[in-house]
């Protein structure tokens, strides 16, 4: 079998005691999987259960108390590992659980601002991030600051702000966690199409099992703190799905009971 | 509605002078007419332009030196938390420090030109700007720098995008206070030891019991302080115009 895009093997973080908390505890624990070129990745599993510490592990905002992350067969994360390099080179986008965009930049400078950063702030980048607003219904909005946004417009920005710059790897933390169903659907259709048109490889974290066969190849189910790979799930349903009506697609039901069973 | 609200304040304030001037005589409080009448002269034959230059030029150079430390020391000291955490208590010793006290001392050092103003204007002002500067600093948001750094940001661009627009509502609360203060200060630095400026125009009118002389000067201090955060007022405004307004949310 050749090396996986992505492999994590035994990885553990222990978060110390401090005040507030009595006892160090281990948020993720003997962790192993790995995730293939161009997949769409899901994992669901119960609030709290180090999900998105294990992606801050891999996006190498912290680092790990044991085991290790490796990319296209190259260490990058292990407790004994130099300097962190968060993202990796651009090789990992991440989108957060809450609001990351600058508040005293407007719409546009924040979708543009990864590129200028990165220097490649070119016309036909410009282009590329009018087409990506267009894409998710936010042209006519690239002067409002973020405050001046509803939420599940933020969440567009913050989603194509990593799309724009093309990490070969996305990271998702319940992106659409706190959004109203209707909204929530929406960006999900928007997140399936724009794959669809780049299918990059993302990693897709969330506690809504619907939401994980949405979307996912295949999803794995954690377990509570500390986070283990409980099971794992091919996801056979067809693509293009339509994410409005994939409760009644024949498998849905059957994979959401097995799922839910599970984590119970 | 508030522009009339002003107007009135103001009426009632010169009012309640007009009745005062009145009540306790010309030889304690001077009447608004005297300080107008005053003024016109001072401004006619120089001497207030000579004063007021001089006492603006301290208060400036004092500023600039004092207040650019205060705001760029912060950002130097972000990078090692450690050092920042050593120096805590000297730096509240220092300001512990009466500056006041202080002036005859800078002025024996400095001579009594424009240079011990320049001194003691700084000395005062770095304290305000520097801890509501660290203040600033030390309030940005982990996950806004995270966020930058994984689109592959260095730590100058954190600091520039990330810390310098978290500061910023704290630089310019820090201004609204050290802006008057650069200005008091460069007047008692004037009072101790000086030959212009409109501290010396107002210890000389002491001296010789000018009461209308010693008006004049307060006035026209407190009338370049209203200017100064006037303008200072607007620049805020326009620097901070990303903030959502009180007005917006209903506070």
């Amino acid at each position: 079998m050749s090396e996986p895009l992505l492999g994590v093997r035994g990885l553990g973080k222990r978060f110390d005691a401090r005040a507030g908390r009595a006892e160090a505890f281990w948020a993720i624990r003997d962790l192993s999987f790995a995730v293939g070129e161009r997949e769409l990745l899901t994992i669901v599993g119960p609030s709290g259960s180090g999900k998105s510490t294990l992606l801050n592990l891999i996006a190498q905002i912290d680092r790990p108390t044991e085991g290790e992350v490796r990319f296209r067969g190259q260490l990058i994360a292990s407790p004994t590992a130099g300097t962190l390099r968060p993202g990796w080179d651009r090789q990992f986008g991440y989108v957060t659980q809450d609001d990351t965009l600058l508040p005293w930049r407007t719409l546009l400078e924040n979708v543009l601002f990864p590129l200028r950063v990165q220097n490649r702030l070119s016309a036909e980048m410009r282009e590329r991030a009018a087409g990506l607003m267009h894409a998710v219904g936010l042209e006519g909005f690239e002067r409002h600051y973020p405050h001046e946004l509803s939420g599940g417009m933020r969440k567009r920005a913050a989603l194509i702000r990593t799309l724009v710059y093309d990490p070969p790897v996305i990271l998702m933390d319940e992106p659409f966690g706190a959004l109203d169903a209707q909204t929530r659907t929406q960006l999900q259709e928007d997140l399936l199409r724009l794959w669809n048109l780049g299918r990059k490889t993302i990693v897709f974290v969330t506690h809504d099992i619907a939401e994980a066969i949405a979307l996912g190849d295949r999803t794995l189910v954690f377990t509570r703190a500390p986070a283990r790979v409980h099971s794992e799930h091919a996801i056979p349903l067809a693509r293009p799905r339509d994410v409005a009506s994939i409760y009644t697609v024949d498998g849905f039901a059957d994979l959401h009971a097995a799922i839910r069973k599970e984590l119970a | 509605m508030i522009v009339a609200g002003r107007v009135m304040v103001g009426v009632a304030a010169v009012v309640l002078w007009q009745v005062a001037h009145w009540a306790l005589g010309a030889e304690w409080i001077s009447g608004p007419a005297d300080i107008v009448r005053r003024t016109a002269e001072i401004a006619a034959n120089g001497e207030l332009a000579r004063h007021a230059a001089a006492t603006l030029t301290e208060a400036a150079f004092g500023f600039l030196l004092g207040g650019g430390a205060g705001i760029l020391l912060p950002f130097a000291l972000r990078l090692s938390p450690r050092l920042t955490a050593a120096l805590d208590p000297f730096f509240a010793a220092a300001l512990g420090v009466p500056k006041l006290a202080l002036a005859p001392l800078l002025i024996l050092w400095f001579g009594i030109g424009i240079f011990s103003k320049v001194v003691f204007v700084a000395a005062v002002v770095f304290f305000f700007l520097f801890f509501n500067t660290l203040a600033g600093v030390r309030a940005i948001e982990p996950r806004l720098a995270a966020a930058v750094r994984v689109f592959g940001a260095r730590e100058w661009t954190v600091t520039r995008e990330i810390a310098w627009h978290t500061a910023l509502p704290y630089v310019f609360a820090g201004l609204k206070v050290a802006l008057p203060r650069a200005i008091s200060a460069a007047v008692v630095g004037e009072f101790i030891a000086a030959d212009r400026g409109l501290g010396y125009y107002i210890n000389n009118a002491r001296a010789m019991a000018d009461t209308v002389g010693l008006f004049t000067g307060v006035t026209v201090v407190t009338l370049l302080v209203l200017a100064v955060d006037a303008g200072l007022e607007r620049l805020q405004a326009r620097s901070l115009a990303w903030r959502p307004l009180s007005r917006d949310i209903g506070v």
